[in-house]
C-alpha cells in the first residue's frame, strides 16, 4: 500500500503526510468530476468554464450544466462522503465494536419509512419532498431508538444502545413492508429510490441541509477527547472530569444528524460509514482524532470516484452510486480483512 | 464379586443442578443441565400451543374438538380439508423455517461472539433471492422458480464466501465482515435489477423477500425436515464443542477443541440451515437474532442451548404467522412482515427489563 512509503522511523505513520495525499487526490477527483458526466458538453468546454474564460461563462447551456448539474452533484457525493465516514467513526469507537454502522441506528430504516409514508399518503414525488420526509423518517427513527435506550430501568451500554438500533430498525422495516406490499404504486416508486443516487440535487438542497451536517461535523471535533477517554473505561474517563453518559448520548445525536441529513441527501448509502473507518483505522491504528480526519476525507474520496464512475461506465445511463460502492468496496474490505494489521487491530478490540 | 460387576448406566445429580448419564462404568458420561431440559420442556408446550391455535383460529374458526377431530379423520369433509390440507402443512412448513433459521443466528452469534451476527449478515437471504430474481426474469412464463432455487442461491453465497475468506481469521470477525461485503454487494445487484424490470415481476419479487408463507406446505417442509434431521448429530457435537469454546480460545484449545475446525463447522451449518429455511418461507426476519438473544436472557449468556433456541424459532413463526392470517382477515400480513414488526418491541423489552445486562 501507499502507506507504507509515508512511515515515520519508529513505523508511525505520517497523519499529515497521508492527510495532504489524500486530499490532492479529492482535488484531482473534483476536477474530473466537473469535467466529465451529465450534459453533452466537451472536456474542454468545461475547462475554459472552469479556467473562467469570457466566451464560456457567456454560452448559456454550457453555464446551465456546469452549476445545475455538475458542481451540486460533486460537492454533495464530497459531503455525503466525508460525513457519513466520520458517523461511521464515531459510532465505532463509542460502541466500541468495528461492525456498528450508522444505519443501524435506523437511520436508514427511518429514513426509508418516512419515504414510503411521504410517498403513500402525501403524493411525495419529487426529489425534494423524497428529501423532506427521508430527514425525518431518520430523525424520528433515531429519536425512537434513543428514547427506549434511556427508558429502560438498566444502564444504556453500547450493545445495548445497537441492539435497540436493530430491533426498531426491523419494526419499522415491517411496517415499511407492509406498505409496500399494499401498493404496487408505491413500491414502483420506492424502488427507483432505494438505489441511492445523488443526480438531481440542486444547490438550494445542499443548502438547506448542511446547517445540520456542519454542526454535526463540528461537534464531532468537540467530541474527540471525550470520545477518546471513554476508550479507557468509564471510571478513568470520569476521573479525567468527562461525562461518559453525555458524551454517548451527544454522540448519539450527531451520529444521526450525519447519517440523516446525508440518507436525504442521496438516498440510503449504507457500506461506507463501515469502509471508510475502516480504511482509516487500518492505516492510523487507536488515535481517534486521526481516524476521524481520515474517514471523513477517504469517505469523501471513495463516494467522488463512486459517482464519477456512476456516471462514466454504463453511458448514457445511470449506474446507482449504491452499487458502484458496493463493486468498489467490497473488495477493499475483502482485501483489508486479509492484512495482518486488521487481526492486530480486531484481536484488540471486545467483541461484545 | 461387586467390584468385578460393571456399572452400565448410573444416572446422578452433581452439585450444580446437573443430571449426569455415566455408561459403560463411567468412560463415557453425559452431561444434562437441568434448566436447560426444563426449559425445553416448557417451551415443547408453548410450541404445542402455538400449533393447535394455528389449526383453530383463521377464516373460519374451529373449535379445539373439530381440529382433533380432523387431525384424527372423524370430522367432516371439508373440516378435514382445511384442517390437514390447507393448515397444518403451512404450520409444519412455519415450524421447520423457524427452527433452522433460530439455529442458524444462534451458531453464528457464538462463532463471532457478536450479536449483530446473524445470517442475513452473512448474504445468505441475499444470495437466495438474487438468485429467485434471475430465474424470475429469465422464465418466460414470469413465475416464481421452483423452491430449491433458493438454497442454492444461498449455498452458492455462503460457498463463495466460504473461499474468499479461506480460514476463519480471529473470532470469526473476517468471515463477517466479508459477509457484509458480500451482502451489500448481492444486494446492490438485486436492487439494481428490481428497478429495472417490469413492475409486476418486481413486486412479485419485493412480495418473497419479506418473508411469506402463503401457499407453503409439505412439499417444502418434508425435504427441508429430512435434511435437518440427518445433520442433527452434526449440529449436536458442534453446539457442544462450542460450549468449550465459550470459556475462552486457550483453554478450549487446552481442552483439545479445534478451534478454527469448530468455527469452520459451525459456520457452514448455520449457512446450510439458514438457505434451507430461505427455501421454506423466504428470509423471514429477524428471528435468527431474537431467539438466540432472548434464550441468553433465560438462561444466561454462557450457555448454548441449542436445540432450545430452534423450538423458540418454530413459536415465533408459527405464532407470527398464525396473527398475520387473523389480524386483518381476510387480507394476509406476510409473516416476515409481522416477525420484524413485532420482534422489535419484543426484543426491546426483553433487553430493558433485565438490569444485570
Amino acid at each position: 500500500m501507499f502507506a507504507v512509503k509515508l512511515l515515520k522511523k519508529h513505523n508511525e505513520p505520517n497523519i499529515w503526510l497521508i492527510s495532504y495525499f489524500l486530499l490532492a487526490t479529492l482535488a484531482v477527483f473534483l476536477f474530473i468530476s466537473l469535467i466529465t458526466g451529465a450534459g453533452y458538453i466537451s472536456v474542454s468546454e468545461s475547462l475554459d468554464y472552469l479556467l473562467g474564460k469570457p466566451e464560456a461563462i457567456a454560452d448559456d447551456k454550457l453555464t446551465t450544466v456546469m452549476d445545475t448539474l455538475r458542481m451540486p452533484r460533486t460537492f454533495a457525493a464530497i459531503i455525503v462522503g466525508g460525513c457519513l465516514g466520520v458517523a461511521g467513526t464515531l459510532m465505532q469507537s463509542v460502541t466500541r465494536n468495528p461492525l456498528a454502522e450508522p444505519g443501524l441506528l435506523g437511520v436508514n430504516a427511518g429514513a426509508a419509512l418516512g419515504v414510503v409514508i411521504g410517498i403513500s399518503f402525501m403524493a411525495a414525488e419529487t426529489g425534494y419532498a423524497y428529501l423532506v420526509w427521508a430527514f425525518i423518517g431518520a430523525l424520528v427513527g433515531n429519536g425512537v431508538i434513543l428514547w427506549v435506550a434511556n427508558h429502560g430501568s438498566a444502564v444504556v451500554t453500547p450493545v445495548k444502545l445497537i441492539l435497540a438500533g436493530i430491533a426498531v430498525s426491523a419494526t419499522f422495516q415491517g411496517i415499511t413492508s407492509f406498505l409496500l406490499i399494499n401498493s404496487q404504486a408505491t413500491y414502483d416508486q420506492y424502488r427507483y429510490w432505494v438505489l441511492g443516487s445523488l443526480a438531481g440535487i440542486d444547490l438550494s438542497i445542499i443548502g438547506q441541509v448542511l446547517p445540520f451536517l456542519m454542526i454535526g461535523l463540528f461537534t464531532s471535533l468537540v467530541l474527540t477527547r471525550p470520545l477518546a477517554s471513554l476508550m479507557l473505561g468509564d471510571d478513568v474517563a470520569k476521573s479525567l472530569g468527562h461525562r461518559p453518559k453525555l458524551t454517548r448520548f451527544i454522540v448519539t445525536i450527531t451520529v444521526t444528524l450525519l447519517a440523516g441529513g446525508s440518507v436525504a441527501l442521496a438516498g440510503p448509502i449504507s457500506f461506507l460509514g463501515l469502509i471508510a473507518p475502516f480504511l482509516a483505522r487500518a492505516i492510523t491504528g487507536p488515535v481517534l482524532f486521526q481516524q476521524l480526519i481520515l474517514s471523513a476525507l477517504l469517505g469523501a474520496l471513495i463516494v467522488l470516484i463512486a459517482d464519477i464512475s456512476a456516471r462514466l461506465i454504463v453511458q448514457p445511463f445511470e449506474a446507482p452510486v449504491g452499487m458502484i460502492l458496493a463493486i468498489v468496496g467490497a473488495p477493499l474490505l475483502i482485501g483489508l480483512t486479509h492484512s495482518n494489521r486488521f487481526s492486530q487491530l480486531i484481536l484488540s478490540k471486545s467483541g461484545n | 464379586m461387586a467390584q468385578s460387576m460393571i456399572k452400565l448406566a448410573s444416572i446422578k445429580h452433581n452439585t450444580d443442578n446437573a443430571l449426569v448419564i455415566r455408561l459403560n462404568n463411567g468412560n463415557y458420561s453425559l452431561l444434562f443441565n437441568q434448566q436447560i431440559v426444563l426449559l425445553s420442556v416448557v417451551l415443547m408446550v408453548l410450541l404445542a400451543c402455538a400449533m393447535l391455535g394455528s389449526l383453530v383460529l383463521g377464516t373460519t374458526t374451529l373449535s379445539i374438538q373439530t381440529v382433533f377431530d380432523a387431525l384424527l379423520g372423524q370430522a367432516s369433509q371439508s373440516q378435514q380439508l382445511l384442517v390437514n390440507e390447507f393448515r397444518l402443512p403451512r404450520v409444519i412448513a412455519g415450524l421447520v423455517a423457524g427452527f433452522a433459521l433460530a439455529i442458524a443466528g444462534s451458531l453464528i452469534q457464538h462463532v463471532v461472539r457478536n450479536r449483530l451476527a446473524t445470517p442475513d449478515v452473512l448474504g445468505i437471504n441475499e444470495g437466495a433471492a438474487l438468485l429467485m430474481l434471475i430465474v424470475l426474469v429469465s422464465s418466460n412464463a414470469g413465475l416464481m422458480g421452483p423452491w430449491w432455487v433458493a438454497p442454492v442461491g444461498a449455498f452458492t453465497s455462503g460457498i463463495l464466501l466460504l473461499i474468499i475468506a479461506k480460514g476463519l481469521g480471529t473470532r470469526g470477525y473476517r468471515v463477517i465482515l466479508i459477509g457484509l461485503a458480500l451482502a451489500y454487494l448481492v444486494r446492490s445487484i438485486s436492487e439494481l435489477m428490481l428497478a429495472h424490470i417490469n413492475s409486476l415481476h418486481a413486486s412479485a419479487t419485493y412480495n418473497w423477500t419479506v418473508g411469506n408463507l402463503n401457499g407453503r406446505g409439505y412439499e417444502v417442509a418434508e425435504p427441508v425436515a429430512l435434511i435437518l434431521m440427518a445433520l442433527m448429530p452434526f449440529l449436536l457435537f458442534t453446539s457442544r464443542q462450542l460450549r468449550v469454546f465459550q470459556l475462552g480460545e486457550e483453554l478450549a484449545s487446552t481442552l483439545g477443541t479445534h478451534i478454527t475446525r469448530i468455527q469452520f463447522m459451525a459456520i457452514c451449518l448455520a449457512i446450510i440451515f439458514a438457505g434451507l429455511a430461505v427455501g421454506i418461507g423466504g428470509p423471514i426476519g429477524f428471528v435468527a437474532i431474537a431467539a438466540p438473544v432472548i434464550i441468553n436472557k433465560i438462561l444466561g449468556s454462557n450457555q448454548l442451548a441449542i436445540i432450545n433456541t430452534g423450538l423458540l424459532g418454530g413459536i415465533l413463526v408459527v405464532v407470527a404467522d398464525t396473527l398475520g392470517r387473523v389480524l386483518v382477515a381476510p387480507l394476509e400480513i406476510p409473516v416476515g412482515v409481522l416477525t420484524s414488526i413485532l420482534g422489535g418491541p419484543f426484543l426491546l423489552w426483553v433487553l430493558l427489563n433485565n438490569k444485570n445486562a
